[in-house]
């Protein structure tokens, strides 16, 4: 148990005060208790947090002209899977689906080797069909956010 | 009543005396037994620790749903307060009412979803009224979209073009915070602030 030592102080020659003093603990166990429950009750459990996105043609997009040394990086979701464009008219760079799943691995790799070209590079076009779901977008915004590119722009897939 | 042993059974007052009492304790283990609190006030300590430090003050921001479970992002940033949008399977809601079924606008040919932007709209005015006579405040146009994981983007661009149309352009994508992984490019991947936040 708790315990503190007092300061010595003798009655006289007789019986001796006892130098271990109990502190009461009790008060302190309520005050604990009522802050445990408190912050159990308030606690939040779910980490919930944000991609930002822009839009193409939005209102969050810069109107300043596009800089030259910045390439424009389309990547297009479809069925079959990932279709990356760099630069306008430039090739096709297809990366397809990993069975039922998008191959994000593949995708990160490419777009690692953009970066290392281009380390300015900061903007990503992503252009999805109708049908893909909420899931696979998100997972496509974050490995490009990963890869260092998070100026993603999503638009609908012509 | 309780089943004793048979034998001796003296009265309260004798159990009590410290001459008498004695007779009867010969042999027998002492009934009172200290509790030892400080294990335990050491567990609470540690408990309340760990709880302030993961309090957030930020409270509920998203309205959490059963019919909502959100994707998760390794690399999302710290939530902030805005308007949220939620997108279930069968409905479409602002601030956590209902606007429209996704049945009736499901074949619209037009893209814009014309009740949510009402509702938009009216929210912005809502918004610019009440930061009339604030000069620093500038609206941010910032709105959070919370849809399943399964909803078809097919509806997400029709909600994200509402959206902008009623003047809500810095779209965020509410994720759950995941872990991150390695194997990011030299110079990106910002840190994720996956603070506490309202879930």
């Amino acid at each position: 148990m708790a315990g503190a030592a007092v300061p010595e102080g003798g009655r006289g020659k007789g019986k001796k005060k006892s130098l271990d003093a109990v502190i009461n603990v009790v008060p302190f166990i309520d005050l604990l208790s009522c802050c445990l429950a408190f912050l159990l009750i308030t606690a939040v459990w779910t980490q919930v947090s944000k991609l930002q996105v822009g839009q193409a043609g939005g209102p969050s997009q810069d109107q300043t002209p596009p800089d030259p040394n910045i390439l424009q990086i389309t990547l297009q979701i479809t069925e079959k899977g990932y279709t990356l464009t760099i630069g306008q008219g430039g090739s096709n760079i297809d990366i397809p689906r990993k069975g039922t799943d998008y191959d994000l691995q593949a995708l990160a790799d490419k777009l690692k080797e953009i970066k290392l070209q281009k380390q300015d590079q900061r903007t990503i076009s992503i252009a999805a069909e109708d049908n893909v779901q909420y899931n696979d977008l998100v997972q496509t915004v974050d490995t490009c956010i990963k890869m260092g590119l998070d100026g993603v722009t999503v638009q609908a897939a012509t | 009543m309780a089943i004793q042993a048979p034998g001796k059974r003296p009265a309260p007052r004798f159990m009590k005396s410290k001459v008498m009492g004695g007779k009867f304790m010969k042999g027998k283990r002492p009934g009172n037994a200290d509790l030892q609190l400080t294990s335990m006030v050491d567990m609470f300590t540690l408990l309340v620790i760990f709880l302030l430090s993961n309090f957030s003050a930020a409270g509920d921001i998203l309205f959490m749903s059963k019919e909502i479970t959100l994707p998760t992002a390794s690399h999302g940033s710290e939530l902030e307060r805005a308007p949220v949008v939620a997108i279930t399977d069968n409905f479409i809601g602002l601030e956590g009412q209902k606007v429209v079924d996704v049945d009736q606008i499901a074949h619209d040919e037009i893209l814009n979803i014309q009740q949510l932007e009402d509702n938009l709209r009216d929210l912005k005015k809502r918004e610019e009224f009440v930061h009339q006579n604030d000069k620093d405040h500038v609206f941010a146009g910032k709105i959070n979209i919370q849809a399943d994981r399964h909803t078809h983007f097919k509806i997400i661009k029709r909600v994200m073009y509402s959206c902008a149309m009623a003047g809500y352009g810095n779209i965020n994508f509410a994720v759950l915070a995941g872990k991150q992984d390695k194997g990011a490019a030299p110079g990106g991947a910002p840190a994720p602030a996956a603070a506490p936040s309202g879930g």
